[in-house]
């Protein structure tokens, strides 16, 4: 994870962190490497068994501690493992990632997608896109944990 | 129906329904111990029902007080406590048929700290209300003020004046606004960015976390709060400002779709946050994205619980699109 | 209406800010609480009591205790070394003030003092205005104080419109008046505007702690407390509680020890490892509140634990009135 501590620092490269669904998303990014598709080093993965399990906790916390982007994949509607876990998350997504940017968290520090086992190209340019645009808005810091 | 008469029926009917062993326990409000303050009361015996009033004061959301109580319960609610108590009954917590309703019409609650700011926290030692004013004795003098200028802010914007579920109506159904929209959320948004994170840190930098949101809060019932979690420690306890935003937002979250709106927590709040803030946006979500208003039906399922295939996905990024519409923010 | 603090009062503030740092009633957000001026136009003793009692100088809210680096070098932080020169808390009221000399009796005095306490009281001198009015919340006197009673402050002041006449009650207030050329008042000449304010009758606080320890297993505390939503609203603005958790907490290679305030409203305070909670329900923790303020602390510091300035009455959510409380125990029956 970032430390972010000098972000004027030339070549700052921000910290992503990213869940993963393990039965679409998290193959994904294994496709990914399989496929040889290039993408930035900036994510670190954390798997998760559905997009269904990931609370609004997972995210906040990732903020709190320092992440500069939080990037959530799950299976793609109607490929989900359990049924509908991805459905019920998608409410809930778009709630919290309305929510966090209305108290001003930046538009582009959190994303929501879905990506299937196969969708090695497509993983690798979701990461490409995401750091691109977390690169352009710079350290996060509106809810980072700090002592006072 | 005047007021005196509210207060006469209410504690009629409370005392028939304890009398003949309908239920075991009114929940209801009595006179604080100072003007422009009621407070809950629990009356098990018939004969303390007269201690039961209805004013402008009972704003404490008594749905609060009926989970974990055995026996039947009748409850003085107004529209926004059986708002809340439709949430409970959906989400398991309380049983419809352990509860009589007595449904009292509501004219929005008045806020006694701005009636205190107006009046120059000079000592009210009486309070009366006629024709919609507040008839106040401040330090020695009469006052009188429209009840509008000083209801609660969640009352202002209430569309909801009757009880929505209901076993004793008690005076005539209050006339209901328009439902007012969103105004107020739709302007916040249109601030930039840097100016809402400016102004709702601002906001929680008054709190003081002392849970009075969450402890008056009907729907905040959860055995262990996850604030109260230390393995893991969601959210630090400390003076951190990130931990205290990120308490209120995931409050938030876990009221999205389940708020009624009450404004319960923004008056126990002892220094003032606007919790609206933040709670008014997930009900204009909540509204606008899955067309659903917490405690208004009780046959429709909560909306945070199930899905529909053709809920709003562009919020999502699509790489080949290269970037989300940004949808709701 | 209030009426505006005189000359006097603002000469005053004046002159201190020449000195020492000034702490006083500020208006933040349509609310009064206490923080650091710069100039006498900022305080704002005209506008009715402090929404938040000026403990938090001498015990805030959070304090960090120590930190340390996970890196095993010497880049955590260090504590914050408190204040260097004196600061004045001004403008408090004499119940806020006594509420200090109870802070200084149980953090400040005997045989274990907190240092971290003292590091702040050390320097704090606190000059109080003594009361022309009292509110509907107000009870001072039922707990043994006072609209002019003088325990906690360095200084007493009294406003008398063009000029102030004070009370100089410590060494330390003697030292503040000399810096600024403040003259003591002999007390007999002491003149309130008018006569002080009744803020409710004495109570026979010996009879109270007497009836209040008899009662202790009393189902009483369960009805009393039945509508009680258990929150830290009544102890955390309170002046006199002083209970505190020291938690431990660590980022991006920060470790940090903090000492928070706490409420024994709260069920995590007493709740054990083993999941067990010897204060199960509001009705224990709110006779813990009781008893702590009107029978313990009277045993331990000869001074009851409520000052009563109010602010718990003014601002419990559901009108859980202390006064109400204990005026039932003092009631004709001797049990409420």
């Amino acid at each position: 994870m970032t430390t972010g501590e000098n972000p004027s620092t030339a070549g700052w490269e921000p910290g992503i962190v990213a869940f993963l669904c393990n039965w679409c998303s998290y193959a994904g990014a294994d496709s990914a490497g399989v496929g040889r598709h290039q993408y930035p080093s900036s994510v670190r993965i954390i798997r998760v068994p559905c997009a269904g399990r990931i609370s609004p906790f997972f995210i906040i916390s990732a903020f709190l501690e320092g992440a500069d982007g939080v990037l959530v994949s799950g299976c793609h509607p109607g490929d989900c493992h359990y049924t509908s876990g991805n459905l019920i998350a998608r409410r809930r997504f778009i709630l919290l990632k309305s929510l966090l940017e209305h108290a001003g968290v930046e538009e582009g520090r959190l994303w929501f997608t879905w990506v299937s086992a196969s969708e090695g190209g497509r993983f690798a340019a979701v990461v490409d896109t995401v750091t691109k645009r977390v690169r352009a808005l710079g350290p996060a810091s509106c809810l980072r944990r700090r002592f006072i | 129906m005047e007021a005196s008469a509210i207060v006469r029926t209410v504690r009629e009917r409370a005392a028939e329904l304890l009398a003949s062993g309908r239920v075991d326990l009114v929940i209801g409000f009595e006179q604080g111990s100072m003007p422009m303050r009621a407070a809950p009361c629990f009356v098990s015996d018939a004969d303390g029902t007269d201690r039961l009033v209805w004013n402008s004061f009972c704003g404490v959301n008594l749905a609060r007080f009926l989970r974990g109580r055995h026996g039947r319960i009748a409850v003085v609610a107004k529209a926004c406590d059986t708002r809340a108590l439709v949430e409970l009954i959906k989400e398991n917590q309380l049983c419809r048929t352990d509860m009589v309703v007595i449904g009292v019409p509501c004219a929005g609650m008045v806020d006694s700290a701005a009636v205190e700011e107006i009046t120059g926290h000079a000592g009210i030692t009486g309070v009366e209300e006629a024709d919609g004013r507040l008839l106040l004795t401040a330090g020695g003098s009469p006052v009188s003020l429209p009840r509008e200028d000083v209801l609660c802010r969640s009352c202002r914007r209430c569309s909801t004046r009757n009880p929505v579920i209901c076993d004793i109506a008690v005076g005539e159904r209050a006339p209901e606004p328009e439902i007012p929209g969103f105004l107020d959320v739709d302007q916040f948004a249109a601030l930039p960015s840097e100016e809402r994170r400016t102004r709702i840190e601002a906001e929680m930098k008054r709190c003081i976390r002392c849970n009075a949101c969450r402890n008056v809060c009907p729907m905040c019932y959860c055995v262990r709060c996850f604030a109260d979690d230390a393995f893991p420690q969601w959210v630090g306890r400390g003076g951190d400002p990130g931990s205290v935003m990120s308490f209120h937002l995931v409050r938030a979250l876990h009221l999205a779709g389940r708020c009624v709106e009450c404004g319960a927590c923004e008056r126990a709040c002892p220094t003032g946050v606007d919790l609206g803030i933040l709670n008014r946006r997930m009900s204009a979500d909540v509204y606008r994205h899955f067309g659903y208003r917490p405690g208004m039906a009780p046959e429709i399922p909560s909306p945070l619980s199930t899905f529909s295939p053709g809920d709003p996905e562009d919020f999502m990024l699509e790489p080949d699109r290269g970037r989300s519409c940004g949808c709701g923010g | 209406m209030r009426r505006p603090p005189g000359r006097g009062i603002t000469d005053l503030v004046e002159r201190l800010l020449t000195v020492a740092e000034v702490y006083a009633p500020v208006e933040r957000d349509q609310s009064v609480v206490f923080d650091r001026i710069e100039s006498a136009r900022e305080a704002a003793i005209d506008r009715g009591p402090a929404a938040l009692s000026p403990k938090n100088l001498v015990f805030p809210r959070c304090e960090m205790l120590l930190s340390s680096s996970t890196r095993g070098d010497e880049s955590g932080r260090a504590p914050d070394p408190g204040p260097g020169g004196p600061r004045v808390l001004f403008g408090v009221r004499p119940c806020d003030a006594r509420a200090i000399a109870l802070l200084d009796r149980i953090l400040g005095g005997g045989e274990k003092t907190d240092s971290y306490y003292i590091r702040r009281r050390e320097s704090l001198v606190v000059i109080s205005i003594g009361c022309t009015e009292s509110l509907e919340t107000c009870f001072c006197e039922t707990t043994g104080g006072g609209p002019r009673s003088t325990e906690g402050s360095d200084i007493l002041l009294e406003d008398l419109g063009d000029r102030c006449e004070a009370s100089i009650i410590t060494e330390k207030g003697v030292w503040l008046a000399g810096q600024i050329g403040l003259e003591h008042d002999p007390a007999g000449a002491r003149t309130p505007r008018g006569p002080a304010p009744p803020a409710g009758p004495a109570a026979d606080l010996a009879e109270l702690k007497k009836r209040l320890d008899r009662s202790f297993e009393d189902q009483c505390w369960r009805d009393i407390a039945l509508k009680c939503i258990g929150c830290g609203v009544c102890t955390f603005l309170c002046p006199a509680c002083h209970c505190f958790d020291v938690i431990d907490e660590e980022t991006a290679g920060v470790r940090v020890r903090s000492r928070i305030w706490d409420s024994c409203q709260f069920p995590a305070f007493t709740e054990q490892a083993s999941g067990y909670n010897p204060r199960p329900s509001a009705a224990e923790r709110f006779r813990q509140r009781v008893m702590h303020k009107f029978s313990y602390c009277i045993e331990r510091y000869g001074m009851p634990g409520c000052v009563g300035c109010g602010r718990c009455v003014s601002r419990c959510p559901v009108n859980l009135d202390i006064r109400t409380v204990t005026a039932s125990f003092l009631g004709d029956g001797g049990e409420p």
